[in-house]
This record gives C-alpha cells, structure tokens and sequence, in this order.
C-alpha cells in the first residue's frame, strides 16, 4: 500500500480524534492527468483491504484516495468515472461510497 | 501546452469545488492528458514489443466471432456517441461527447486491427457475416433513440446499458485473453470507465430534478433487456465463460441500473 501515515493520534474513539493525514504517492495509476494520478489507485479484487484514506468506486471499481482518514459524510470524486461520491458506513463497519447525483 | 489545471487550497482533489470538478473532467483537455498517460506508445492498442501466443484453430476461431461482436459493438457506441452530440443539453456533455467519440472510433480501429494480425483478409465482411442478432437489433434500437433525439433513452441505452456490457466483458476477457488481445482489450477498459461514469451520472442527475422520466427509462430497460442478456450469453459462450462468471458480469449491468432506481 502507497501511503504513509505522518499524524497518528492514539487513545481516542475515531469520531474523537482529529484526522490521520496521508502523504500520497503514484501508485502507476494512469487513467488521469499526471497530476491527480496519486488520488487513485486499480483495486486489487475482493481480498484488496482498504486503508482509512481508501475507498471504492461503485461505478467504476477503482480505489479513491484522500489526503485524510475519510469518515461517513466526506465527499469524494472519482475521476476517472467522473463520480461525485458521499462516504457511508456499511452494515459491516467499512466505509464505502454512494453516488451522489 | 496544457494551462493550469484545477486546484483546492488544501491540495486534495476531492476539496475541488463539484462545478470546478465538473468542468475539468468533461474537457477535452482532461481526455488528452489522460488518454496520452496509457496510449501513448503504443501501435494499434498494444506496446509493439508484447509477443503474439500460439493460437489453436478452435481458439483462433472464438476469437475472430469476439471480436467481430466487439467490433459491432463499438461501431454501435461510435454511431450513437456522434449522434448525440447534437442533441446533448450542455456544453460539457458535447465536449465530453466528442471525446468518446475518439475513444470509440480507436477502439473499432484496433478491433479490425486485431482481425487483420489474425488473418481475417475483409473484417468488414467477417463482422457481417459472424455478428450477433441480438447486437444488430440493440444497434438498430439505439439509432432509433439518437434518431428520435431522446436524449434520456439513447444515454441509458449507450452509456448505461451498452458501456456496462462492454465494459464487464472487457475486464472478463482481458483475464484469459492471449497477451496481444489481452492489452488491447486492458487499454480499452480505461477509456470505458468515463463512458459508463458520464452516462451514470449524466442520468442520475436528469433523474433528480425530472423523476418522471423514470418510467420511460423503465420501459426502455425492459425493451432492451432481452437483447442485452442475449448478446451476453453468446458472448459468454464464444468466450467460454463459466455461468457464475456470466451471471457476475450481468450483474455489473444490473448494479448500474439499481443505482438509477431503474430497477424491476
């Protein structure tokens, strides 16, 4: 996984804590300009763990990467598939994303 | 060449204001930037240097009828992506328009291309003589709608119904595909995702503000429906797809169509 984590609160509930940060780094994603190449990354198939700066694409199956640990309510692009996306928890506990019209 | 492009204060893409957002991934110039990061290098859709496999005649012949369904297929979305630009509601959906019909009018040219490397001497007239029944009437059906200048519909039917098709059978058949095809076919996926992402979201967002247009979008979904599953199943069959993996790659389609609240 291409992140590296540089603030790293512990001892609190997440909903608490303030926001882990990431540096991003181009994982050889290259369906966008150069630019924005280090906000995505291919998914890897069901066995592919998301970090908590990750999550899936519905529309498109490719990985979106923030900046920032992402919770429920953050909004998200998907550029590749042109997707604006609201971050939700899931029934299991993981976040995924909804397409947000 | 390119000026500068879009950026939020925080230096995080998902910061981007949705209308800055939205300008930037419909442009032209984010198509070339893009598309120039995967293609460029290539001849007709693949490294040059990737090594053509030894291909049974069996195996040769299944893969001739794909591609000539591949080919009818793209000629389909290349006719119905020009068509549309005329009647698209918005500058940036022309824009975006014009830069599938590129993507498409590349895709029917490496398609041939890769009939003619396995020896088809007239891909027009193997496409003719092996494209599927089912594929020629969605065809005849899609121009239709881009005829009848119903933007909803000819969407839905192009960039919901056709991209998704294309788009799981793509991704199914680059996974067993000889190492030639198998690139081509990866190379194309790339540039499916925009479609199937502009004609999800370019609906859902007619959907919000017009919902009425749902149930002629549902009754265009059960025109279509047939033809679709039908095209698949043969797809399926030349290709040798196992049936969980046929039903996986419906449902791709499927999943599409029960986010759009066009679900039966």
């Amino acid at each position: 996984m291409m992140q590296d984590p540089v603030e790293t609160p512990a001892g609190s509930t997440p909903a608490e804590q303030p926001r882990q940060r990431y540096v991003l780094e181009d994982t050889g994603f290259d369906e966008v300009p150069q630019k924005y190449r280090k906000f995505y990354r291919k998914w890897g198939g069901p066995g592919d763990v998301l970090a908590p700066n990750e999550v899936l694409c519905p529309v498109c199956k490719v990985v979106i990467r923030s900046t920032r640990e992402l919770r429920p309510g953050d909004r998200v692009y998907c550029m590749p598939c042109m997707s604006r996306l609201v971050v939700v928890r899931a029934a299991d506990g993981t976040l995924e994303a909804r397409v947000a019209y | 060449m390119a000026g500068p492009r879009p950026v939020a204060p925080s230096g995080d893409v998902h910061d981007l204001p949705p209308e800055l957002f939205y300008e930037e991934v419909h442009s032209f110039e984010f198509w070339f930037q893009a598309v120039e990061g995967y293609l460029s290098g290539t001849t007709w859709g693949h490294r040059p240097d990737v090594a053509e496999a030894p291909l049974s005649d069996a195996d040769r012949d299944r893969l001739v009828t794909a591609l000539c369904n591949y080919c009818l297929g793209e000629m389909a979305a290349l006719e119905g992506a020009s068509g549309l630009i005329a009647i698209a509601p918005n500058r940036l959906a022309k824009v975006f328009l014009s830069t599938q019909v590129a993507d498409e009018g590349r895709h029917l040219e490496v398609f041939h291309h890769r009939l003619r490397d396995l020896g088809v001497g007239d891909p027009e007239a193997e496409v003719a003589r092996r494209a599927s029944r089912s594929l020629l009437l969605f065809r005849r059906r899609l121009l239709e709608l881009v005829a009848g200048k119903d933007w909803e519909a000819a969407i839905f039917a192009q960039n919901v119904i056709l991209e998704s098709l294309e788009f799981a059978v793509f991704r199914n058949h680059a996974q067993t595909a000889d190492p030639v095809t198998a690139e081509v076919l990866r190379l194309v996926i790339k540039d499916e995702r925009r479609h199937v992402g502009f004609g999800e979201n370019e609906l859902g967002r007619r959907l919000a503000v017009a919902p009425h247009i749902r149930a002629r979008l549902g009754q265009t979904r059960k025109e279509l429906d047939h033809l679709v599953f039908d095209t698949l199943a043969e797809t399926a069959r030349v290709l040798g797809v196992a049936r969980d993996d046929e039903e996986r790659l419906g449902r791709a389609y499927l999943e599409s169509v029960e986010r759009l609240g066009l679900g039966v």
